[in-house]
């Protein structure tokens, strides 16, 4: 006992760990004593032991010192000692990435393989491929044949895996070991077997006619390893996943089959693998999961922690898409609510939170609020998404799950648990205006004690933008003002920005704003000056467009195309001063309303970012053209591009519309399937619609099998600013020449063929940007009755009003505001706000009136735009 | 170290051991020589190109012999001076049959001699003039004066034997004087 209790001591310590003080340049020392003869095998090893404790400690080696460690080491292999001769295979493959001409080791190394000594040969083989590369694969090729099938396990094995390596540089070699693999897959060994069918699989993995075959077989062969059976379980699932997406086949096929039967396997891992594939796929039914959820239920009251886990968490994941497939399991998951184990009972308790009723709410917070400070931040923030979800789900519960949120963020935890509270807050607070005085005032309250600068301005920015809306807006102001006295400077940056929006917006705040904004004008900070000085004197302009454009706003350029164009500018000095309208203006991420956001899915903010400078990687590929490089500035580029083909035909060809201030440019990507030919001067030729006119193609210069390839097509828009629609028709055209499957050497003679492509539209929305308005009603305003247009519309084919303004945004191509694109449940009318810039860069907005009636939605559409023209093409748009 | 082990190196019982660095150009026999040397049973039959290096260990009367058999292949060559520092004798193999490349061959002894490492020390070097069964092999003695031997070597022992290494022909004479050059540099010192 009391040696145990000094470990433990120790170890706290830090003092347990040997090699805790050691030094690279020691050790290289040390590692000297390999070339001393005779050997010394305990303490070469000792030595050899320090080497790969500092090498897998991240220390950086570099090449010199690396080889000449290498070289003494490698004079170990005169030593008899099995502990040193394993160190120095460990060495080998540790030292084989840094380390120069490690195929000095080659022979010494086939010698063991092909030795006597079982215990060295197989460590020798994982060694001897680390070094291989593919020019001297061929030299050993034949002693990898003969492992591969040697009768002992560990040898087999070792080879195996080192060729699935090896496998992934060397597809060809690899490739012609099929047979011996083959032979492997019937071994007794449970291990061989299932690597043996893992190397299989990965010859085979690019073709997947062969995969198929591969999975039929062996899914009739019984196999004996529960390994191999785990593996065949995740094919099947993928190919299914694979079949379900290209061919829509529905799950009643033989390998759906084959997964169903592993439930019944006499593993427990090839019955949750496969249970954990069924749940998994994308279209499950419920019928499916039948089969599949009463077996993570027994594993649920299973005696073994990580059966429990593993069922726990996978039906989590079910909670999500099929909640009431798990209601069943309600029982055993409030058993598990007092496991000892804390990461099944957070598990059990979201789950639960997700498949629970309205009424069991308020129960179940409590006893979230327990435990929540038993666990770790990975998992308290898993709950925090499960009451995000479930405050979307019963908005009514709001109040109770508010007040959790507001006492959890007053506990300690890290920036990502703090990040995940205050994000959901500012998501229930947008998706329910009932929450939203509650929500803000938890976040006042948060800002006064907040550690984090990140989270402060975001909140800031939020209280600027909701907080004036609010009935009594002059109560945040004070919590606003006390961050100027006590914050660092970017969050005082923020505090005088939120400060200005209230003044913009409220007329009898803005005396008080303005003194309060006079007072940071000597702040110790520039930018914080900066900011206060150009709000107050904007605020007191006392003018309404000035507010809204410079206050209420914001900047609505692309940053990456501000930055591109200032350089511009900077490298060309002119005299006539920079022009912000020249800038392209910034896509508003294109976020579908109705999907439903998941918790644990953080792709969200991610893609946005991508669609964000999606559109500054096309300016840039357009603009090192040299045909398309006077064209201007590029105004907007197509978010997805269209398919003018089928998916599995010989040619795929998709088309991303750009448009200039007087030019399209169309972008075809042409991939090219048949492995025969090889495709050449390859254009994509338009029969144009009235007034369009084609001015150029740039064709492709080769299209080889699977190598995507860009052909552009420049058309002149209409002269007439009314005239901006039209459909192409288009037809590829390119010079064929057949090529050897293998090489991808082409035949000398070619002959034209063309292939015909589905029909481009150019619709309205091609020509508007959209761009998001904080504020519509000021942007309205502001516009002015000068250019208004207004008709009105019965639209017939639409059911519900959800349907109605998908469809108009779509039409339109601009920007709800106001979060105007959700409709409230239950209502019969709706106005959607819309706001887009027009090519050209004249601003539309666009206010819609909706009504529900028994024929379909009737729409009073009103547009407002700063150029006649312009709102005579966006009243056309719907029709 | 045993205090019975100390005791027999004091008697001179102890097994002497000595490094042996096998050194030449390619195909000219190294490893077939080293495999001849072997114990019948474990001699393996096939010999093929070596890659980089092996190791063995083969007895000889009193010494217990640890050759690095090297590889012969020119983009291996430069590899064999990591190995130069701790042997104790050379045994550099020529291909007798192969008068064209006497000349590489010599070559690469002179960088060999050349280098920090032989250069200052006294170290015995065995030839092997290999392949004495075939009809174009030159005699040992016209292998030295190819080589020139006698102008490029003055400060180390040196011998050259004719021998067939397939049927270890010669070897057993080329060994007996490495032998007894090492025991005699070692019972100096």
């Amino acid at each position: 006992m009391h040696m145990l209790r000094r470990d433990k001591k120790e170890e706290e310590d830090g003092g347990g760990n040997p090699f805790h003080n050691i030094e690279k340049s020691s050790v290289l020392q040390e590692a000297r004593t390999f070339n001393e003869s005779p050997i010394n095998p305990r303490k070469c090893a000792h030595i050899l032991t320090k080497v790969l404790y500092l090498i897998n400690q991240g220390e950086q080696i570099g090449t010199t010192e690396a080889t000449e460690a290498f070289f003494a080491m490698t004079k170990l292999f005169q030593a008899k000692d099995p502990i040193l001769r394993r160190l120095v295979y460990l060495g080998i493959k540790e030292m084989s990435k840094i380390a120069q001409d490690v195929i000095i080791v080659t022979s010494s190394l086939m010698k063991d393989m092909t030795g006597r000594e079982d215990q060295f040969r197989g460590p020798a083989i994982r060694a001897l491929c680390s070094i291989t590369d593919t020019t001297m694969l061929q030299s050993i090729e034949r002693y990898m044949k003969q492992a591969i099938v040697d009768k002992v396990n560990a040898v087999s094995s070792a080879a195996l895996v080192s060729s699935l390596h090896l496998s992934k540089c060397s597809q060809d070699v690899t490739k012609r070991w099929v047979n011996e693999a083959q032979e492997a897959v019937s071994s007794d060994n449970i291990m061989v077997q299932y690597h043996a069918l893992g190397l299989l699989y990965h010859i085979r993995k690019y073709d997947r006619l062969a995969v198929t075959k591969l999975v039929t077989k062996f899914s009739k062969h019984s196999l004996k390893s529960p390994y191999a059976y785990c593996l065949l379980v995740r094919l099947c699932y993928c190919l299914l996943e694979i079949l379900c997406f290209v061919y829509f086949i529905r799950t009643d096929s033989p390998m759906f089959d084959f997964i169903e039967n592993c439930l019944r396997h006499k593993s427990e891992i090839v019955i949750y693998e496969a249970a954990h594939a069924i749940v998994n796929l994308k279209n499950t039914s419920a019928k499916e999961l039948a089969s599949a959820v009463p077996v993570l239920q027994l594993f649920c009251s299973s005696a073994k922690p990580t059966l429990r886990f593993a069922a726990i968490r996978t039906l989590n994941k079910v909670a999500m898409k099929h909640p009431a497939a798990v209601t069943a399991c309600n029982l055993e998951l409030e058993n598990l609510i007092t496991d000892s184990n804390r990461s099944i009972a957070t598990l059990a308790i979201t789950t639960l939170l997700k498949t629970g009723s309205e009424s069991s709410i308020d129960r179940l917070m409590k006893q979230i609020s327990s435990f929540m400070n038993e666990i770790s931040d990975e998992f308290k923030i898993v709950v925090i998404q499960a009451i995000q979800s479930l405050c979307s789900k019963f908005p009514r519960k709001h109040p109770v799950l508010m007040n959790f949120l507001s006492s959890v963020l007053r506990d300690e935890g890290g920036f990502e648990y703090k990040k995940a509270i205050v994000d959901s807050i500012i998501t229930i607070i947008e998706d329910n205006p009932e929450a939203k005085e509650a929500g803000l005032a938890h976040l006042c309250e948060f800002i006064e004690d907040c550690e984090h600068t990140v989270l402060a301005t975001k909140i800031l920015h939020l209280l600027g933008r909701e907080g004036p809306r609010t009935p009594t807006p002059s109560k945040y102001i004070r919590f606003i003002y006390n961050r100027v006295i006590l914050e660092n400077a970017a969050v005082r940056a923020a505090t005088v920005t939120a400060l200005a929006k209230f003044g913009a917006h409220c007329e009898e705040l803005l005396p008080s704003c303005i003194v309060l904004l006079e007072r940071c004008l000597l702040d110790t900070d520039d930018e914080v000056r900066d900011r206060a000085t150009f709000y107050v004197q904007t605020l007191k302009q006392q003018q309404k467009s000035l507010k809204s454009t410079y206050i209420l706003n914001g900047l609505q350029v692309s940053v990456v195309g501000l930055e591109r164009a200032l350089h511009h500018y900077t490298m060309e000095p002119t005299e006539t001063p920079f022009d912000v309208k020249s800038v392209p203006l910034e896509t508003a991420p294109i976020t579908d309303s109705k999907q439903v956001r998941e918790p644990g899915e953080a792709g969200g903010q991610k893609t946005e970012k991508v669609a964000a400078s999606r559109q500054d990687i096309y300016a840039e590929q357009l603009s090192s053209i040299p045909e398309f490089a006077n064209l201007g500035n590029l105004f907007k580029s197509s978010s997805l591009p269209v398919q003018l083909t089928e998916s599995e035909t010989e040619y795929v060809v998709q088309c991303v519309k750009h448009t200039f201030s007087h030019y399209i440019v169309f972008q075809f990507d042409c991939s090219n399937t048949l492995n025969d030919q090889v495709l050449e001067n390859v254009t994509v030729h338009m029969e144009p619609a009235d007034g369009f006119q084609v001015l150029k193609c740039v064709p492709c210069a080769s299209l080889p099998y699977n190598k995507p390839g860009t052909t552009y097509t420049l058309v002149h828009l209409p002269e007439d600013p009314t005239l901006v629609t039209g459909t192409f028709s288009c037809t590829l055209k390119f010079i064929v020449k057949d090529c050897d499957p293998n090489t991808g050497e082409p035949d000398d003679e070619g002959y034209e063929d063309e292939y015909v492509l589905e029909d481009v539209e150019v619709s309205v929305a091609d020509h508007v940007q959209r761009v998001m308005k904080p504020n519509f009603g000021v942007s309205w305003e502001e516009v002015g009755l000068e250019n208004e247009l207004e008709d009105t519309y019965a639209l017939s084919t639409m059911k519900t009003l959800e349907e109605a303004v998908q469809n108009i945004i779509k039409f339109m191509g601009m920007q709800p505001c106001e979060r105007s694109d959700k409709v409230p449940e239950g209502k019969s009318s709706h106005t959607l706000y819309l706001a887009g810039v027009y090519r050209g860069g004249h601003d539309g907005l666009v206010r819609a009136k909706l009504a529900l009636s028994d024929a379909g939605v009737t729409m009073q559409l009103t547009v407002r735009s700063t150029d006649p023209d312009v709102s005579e093409v966006m009243a056309t748009a719907i029709g | 170290m045993g205090f019975l082990s100390r005791l027999a190196e004091i008697m001179g019982f102890k097994k002497k051991e000595a490094n042996l660095l096998v050194i030449g150009l390619d195909n000219s026999g190294k490893t077939t020589i080293i495999d001849q040397l072997k114990p019948e049973d474990k001699r393996s039959r096939d010999v093929a190109p070596t890659v980089g290096f092996t190791v063995d260990r083969f007895k000889n009367n009193s010494l217990q012999f640890t050759a690095f058999d090297m590889s012969g292949q020119g983009r291996y060559r430069n590899l064999w001076e990591h190995y130069f520092k701790n042997c104790d004798g050379i045994i550099f193999v020529l291909d007798s049959s192969d008068k064209l490349r006497m000349a590489v061959a010599k070559d690469e002894l002179d960088q060999a001699l050349k280098h920090e490492d032989i250069m200052k020390r006294r170290i015995p070097i065995l030839f092997f003039a290999n392949k004495m069964d075939l009809r174009e092999s030159m005699t040992s003695v016209r292998c030295s004066m190819v080589m020139e031997l006698e102008k490029s070597i003055r400060d180390k022992p040196w011998h050259i034997c004719s021998s067939n290494a397939k049927t270890g022909e010669g070897l057993h004479e080329g060994f007996e004087w490495l032998t007894d050059t090492l025991k005699s540099m070692l019972n100096d010192k």
